[in-house]
């Protein structure tokens, strides 16, 4: 069945000009071509196959929607005047014109009332992992979390917990990504690939990963956890355990011993008191406290 | 505090009013803190031991320190549920049970202040509280295992001392 995909435009289907209030001209809908109407829908268009959206200027205009005006208070804080005190700077924002998530209220702010303020943020969709932040009290990715629509509360924006600040919202990730950087998180092998073709999974090995493979490094998890408050400079942290329990759990890779051997001490990896905040807090639904789990168990089994 | 002789630490201290308020705890310029002042010490400097893309230094190998001490504490804590039930079991109180007991309550708890005094007194920041405060869980364990041993040489030992006290 083939079909045709055309911007269907409003001043052209809806013979007239359109009226104010009407959405944004081209919609698409697929409709197979050749077929007859079935759906008795005046608007079809028989030569493009494409059905257009009934008309709107027949319609009663919408009413506009009461404003519904939320306060938010993000930390603030600069370097360019360091002796000044962080601060909570207050914005208000109608949510009706803001989209869902907290990211969408923070780039509306940024737009629209203060371009001072700074957060990191890129993909919009819970995948890069940057715009983790200490929202109402919980670690989370701001694109991920729902503003609460209750306007009479105010939501609070803090930047991720017990890290030095770079401005405003921007935590600074150095020793973390060092961190990350020591477990050597890559494929290490000793021996040539067998065939000199790709190293092969059984299904089980690869389930093995699932769980694992999925961590964004947003830092949620570590700057959730009081362990990881404490010793930060020492102890890597869930999230870094979980990636370094990837490598050990991955059948491919050949240096387990060399890698359990990294963690053998009492800092880097037993300092997790099985406070389960990580995966409590984790906006993937990973589960970090687990893998640590597990690390424990190998390291006893092999020494 | 060595953090009171950190160059930055001293300058703010000395650019601060000479009044009373030096005396109260100093809020860092570049700390963490947004709400009320109620830090017991200030947020110590960043430190990134070498460069930023260096991975972070990984500590030298000890399964003591690490593996093992791991396992035997979990095998400690594990034997102590046989050993807390045993007594019931049994009806009465037996001398060999009643030194096992003993034993291990002894070093389970030790090994629990011992966590503690690892987290909240690191080395890196405070070697020489750490050092002493090392040496006072090592002398209370040592002080709790002779009070336990003469408890239950000259004495009637753990389970029988618990069951006088217990009135339920």
């Amino acid at each position: 069945m083939s079909a045709t995909y055309r911007r269907v435009d409003n001043a052209v289907t809806n013979h007239g000009s359109p009226p104010p209030n009407a959405p944004p001209a081209a919609r698409l809908v697929e409709y197979p071509t050749g077929s007859s109407n079935p759906t008795g829908n005046p608007h079809h268009d028989p030569q493009s196959g494409l059905r257009a959206m009934p008309p709107t200027d027949n319609d009663p205009s919408p009413t506009k929607k009461e404003p519904m005006f939320k306060k938010f208070q993000i930390y603030r804080w600069s370097p360019d005047e360091p002796t000044k005190k962080p601060h909570m700077q207050e914005y208000t924002l109608d949510l009706n014109e803001t989209g869902p998530m907290v990211l969408d209220a923070l780039i509306r702010i940024k737009n629209e009332q203060d371009p001072t303020l700074t957060f990191r943020r890129s993909c919009r969709e819970g995948i890069c992992g940057s715009c983790a932040m200490n929202i109402e009290g919980t670690n989370t990715l701001a694109c991920l979390c729902r503003i609460n629509r209750d306007a009479s509360q105010t939501t609070r924006i803090y930047p991720l917990p017990h890290m030095y600040i770079v401005r405003d919202l921007v935590p600074d990730l150095t020793n973390f990504y060092k961190q990350y950087k020591s477990i050597k998180p890559y494929l290490q092998r000793k021996d040539p690939n067998p065939d000199g073709k790709e190293i092969r999974q059984s299904k089980e090995e690869r389930r093995k990963l699932d769980g694992l493979y999925e961590c964004i490094l947003c830092a949620c998890c570590s700057t959730s956890c009081p362990s990881y408050w404490w010793n930060q400079e020492e102890y890597l942290g869930p999230a870094v355990l979980m990636q370094a329990y990837r490598w050990l759990a991955d059948s491919r890779d050949q240096m387990s011993g060399e890698r359990k051997d990294m963690l053998d001490n009492s800092m880097s990896l037993y300092r997790c008191h099985t406070i389960m905040n990580c995966a409590r807090t984790c906006p993937k639904g990973l589960n970090p406290g687990l893998a640590i789990a597990e690390i424990k168990q190998l390291m006893v089994q092999s020494s | 505090m060595a953090s009171a002789f950190r160059p930055s630490a001293a300058r703010i201290l000395a650019s601060r009013p000479a009044s009373a308020i030096r005396f109260l705890p100093q809020t860092r310029v570049a700390a963490f803190h947004a709400s009320q002042r109620s830090q017991i010490l200030p947020a110590g400097p960043q430190v990134v031991i070498g460069g930023v893309n260096d991975p972070a230094p990984i500590p030298p190998t000890s399964a003591a320190h690490g593996s093992y001490h791991w396992a035997f504490e979990r095998l400690i804590a594990l034997g102590l549920v046989p050993l807390t039930v045993a007594p019931f079991v049994a009806g009465t109180a037996n001398p060999a049970l009643d030194a096992a007991l003993g034993t291990a309550l002894v070093l389970h708890s030790h090994i629990g202040f011992d966590a503690c005094v690892t987290d909240y007194f690191p080395n890196r920041t405070y070697p020489k509280l750490r050092t002493f405060m090392v040496w006072l869980l090592r002398g209370a364990t040592v002080t709790a295992a002779v009070g336990l041993f003469s408890f239950q040489t000259n004495d009637v030992g753990i389970t029988e001392g618990i069951k006088k006290v217990w009135k339920a």
